[in-house]
């Protein structure tokens, strides 16, 4: 079971004062859980002297972003490999190998990656939004 | 946890949950000898104070079967 | 003209050029790094739109007979020799469609069109595994003397959907309960206490006669909605009135006592996810399919349109009656309320004149919610979920 430490500790409560205002997140995100990175993640000992070759291990990862980690990587024209296994079920763990036909290291094509797949995230939250909207205010007319 | 030792439900220890008023901090052999046991008749559901010595029985119904009182002492689980 | 994909500075387009071309150029040349390398007239051979044909197949999963064809996505750079397919966000942000369906609160459907396997599977899993939500943790048991085990009822207690004011959620914490670290203490910011003490008792103002125990006793049943709310210290402000931290179902029967029984017990609740234990799992289902596809290769006339249409679920195909000559066709109507289920193919009158298949970048998604959250609200987490993800490996990438 991987540990979800991804929280800031609570602001210290004063109970002398119990009624004061204390600073903590309250942005108008839905539920904010994470203003901390926990993120943990290695190359392996496994690279390319010229680092066109590396493999990764994620901790606390699986198929939720392996999978779509490296179909996005795989959209790099750059990168000749690209696949993530996970070495046993009952460890926490994913890694991921990339080989580039040699012009960029395989960390660029994993941070450039990592930056399209946020960048996807991004496009997707605007068009869900937008219809949204537009399903409210068509069901309004009707 | 600091577990105490088990305090048997009596008759005269009316004490609620949490450790009756007995053997808190008795260790293992010394807990004062109870002269008198609550039970639950399993027939009528009247509660049943028996002495040693005593017939088991219930003393409103006469049924033979008694059952013991829940421990008073509260217990965590997990909801898993 | 299909030509999406292809950087269109580099290649120049003239008409469209016969496959075989390619697959000869690509062996003289046998480099992947066609568009990177190759110069503009070269490249103008290898620029060779995919036809419409061609994209349409690529399109399709198919489910045939005994088997299932097509199966992976083929939208990877160098696996077409003169197509791009490399990552392009402007072309995703064109190619993304959303449609929604149904749209209740704890219930919505919508299709979500133009992305790979991997990115909506990537949605499920997180939302069914991934978006914390509020559930009993730990259950004091202080009397228990109904039939129902401690251990039994603890585990029923934590499976019960919990909500509250939404904002007063955003105040939440994780309790920490790594071993390796000394245990938290619990305050207001990460644990929520619930109470539930109940007794049974008689009911005399029956007669003699009545024999229903929801009448003849008080409490006879012990539900959802006894479970109460103990506010500590500025919970009773975050989750106050209507968002008051309750059971979503008030009505899930948890015990059932006769008189002399009673329940008292404590509860913690704390925030979790679903990886760690399905309570803490914000959806009943999260789900997608792929649209079905049903194409009809040859004219299916008479009694065999009929025959085809029952092959299908209800609204999926039709009868139609040509007005000149009067002649019965079978049409495919909505091949969304089609299951596959195939049964087409086992008619030989029909062999060849159908093909089934599934639309390999149209996710038909079903997303119900416990309560604690409505389904556009998770599904908005969950991509801002992945989104963390990435942002904090991206992060600590360039850090080291």
């Amino acid at each position: 079971m991987p540990d979800h430490e991804t929280l800031p500790d609570a602001p210290e409560y004063d109970a002398e004062n119990p009624g004061a205002e204390v600073e903590y997140d309250d942005d108008d995100e839905p539920l904010d859980l994470s203003t901390d990175n926990n993120a943990k993640i290695i190359m392996l000992g496994s690279a390319t002297d010229d680092d066109s070759c590396a493999s990764f291990q994620f901790e606390n990862e699986d198929h939720t972003l392996g999978n779509a980690l490296r179909w996005i990587i795989m959209k790099n024209p750059q990168v000749e490999f690209c696949g993530y296994s996970i070495p046993h079920p009952s460890e926490p763990k994913m890694n991921m190998r990339i080989q580039t036909y040699g012009e960029i290291t395989a960390k660029d094509a994993l941070i450039q990656g990592l930056a399209d797949l946020r960048d996807l995230c991004d496009v997707v939250t605007d068009k869900f939004v937008a219809e949204k909207e537009r399903f409210s205010v068509g069901k309004q007319k009707s | 946890m600091q577990r105490d030792a088990y305090v048997p439900p009596t008759a005269g220890g009316g004490a609620a949950r949490g450790g009756g008023g007995y053997g808190g901090g008795g260790g293992g052999g010394d807990i004062p000898r109870q002269v008198s046991m609550k039970y639950l008749c399993a027939d009528c559901g009247k509660s049943v104070t028996i002495n040693k010595g005593d017939m088991i029985r219930c003393k409103e119904c006469g049924f033979r079967i008694l059952y013991k009182e829940r421990t008073k002492r509260m217990v965590q689980f997990e909801a898993r | 003209m299909p030509l999406t994909g292809l950087p269109l500075a580099v290649f120049v387009f003239t008409t469209t050029p016969a496959r075989k071309k390619v697959s000869l150029c690509a062996r003289a040349c046998n480099s992947p790094h066609i568009h990177r390398h190759c110069t503009a007239s070269t490249a103008a051979i290898f620029a060779m739109a995919p036809t419409k044909e061609e994209l349409e197949r690529r399109r399709i999963v198919g489910v045939e007979e005994e088997r299932v064809s097509n199966v992976t996505s083929t939208d990877f750079p160098g696996h077409y020799p003169g197509e791009d397919h490399t990552w392009n966000l402007e072309e995703f942000r064109k190619k993304l469609k959303i449609q929604i369906h149904k749209a209740n609160d704890l219930d919505y459907e919508f299709d979500l069109i133009g992305v790979d396997a991997s990115i909506a599977n990537a949605f499920r899993r997180i939302l069914i595994s991934e978006v914390p939500t509020l559930a009993i943790e730990t259950v004091f048991v202080h009397n228990n003397t109904s039939i129902v085990q401690d251990e039994v009822l603890a585990q029923r207690l934590g499976l019960v959907p919990l909500r509250g004011d939404k904002k007063g959620f955003q105040h939440l914490r994780w309790l920490k309960k790594n071993p390796d670290e000394p245990a938290v203490e619990a305050t207001d910011f990460n644990t929520i206490v619930m109470g539930l003490k109940v007794a049974c008792t008689r009911n005399h103002a029956t007669p003699a006669t009545e024999t229903d125990p929801e009448k003849l006793y008080f409490n006879s049943s012990v539900y959802a909605r006894d479970i109460k709310f103990q506010p500590q210290g500025r919970q009773s402000d975050w989750f106050s009135g209507a968002g008051e931290i309750r059971p979503v179902n008030p009505d899930i029967l948890l015990a059932k006592m006769r008189p002399g029984q009673e329940i008292d017990i404590e509860m913690h609740c704390v925030l979790g996810i679903g990886q760690d234990h399905a309570k803490f799992s914000p959806v009943a289902t999260a789900s997608y399919r792929l649209l079905p596809s049903i194409k009809i290769k040859q004219p299916i006339t008479g009694e065999d349109a009929e025959k085809f249409i029952n092959c299908f679920p209800k609204g999926v195909a039709e009868i139609q009656t040509d007005k000149k000559t009067g002649q019965k066709k079978a049409v495919i109507v909505n091949p969304r309320k089609d299951t596959v289920s195939r049964e087409v193919l086992r008619h030989e009158e029909l062999k060849g004149k159908v093909e089934l298949g599934r639309i390999r970048d149209h996710f038909i998604f079903s997303i119900e919610s416990t309560g604690m959250y409505h389904s556009d609200e998770l599904f908005l987490q969950a991509v801002q979920i992945l989104k963390k993800k990435c942002v904090d490996f991206h992060e600590k990438l360039l850090e080291s």
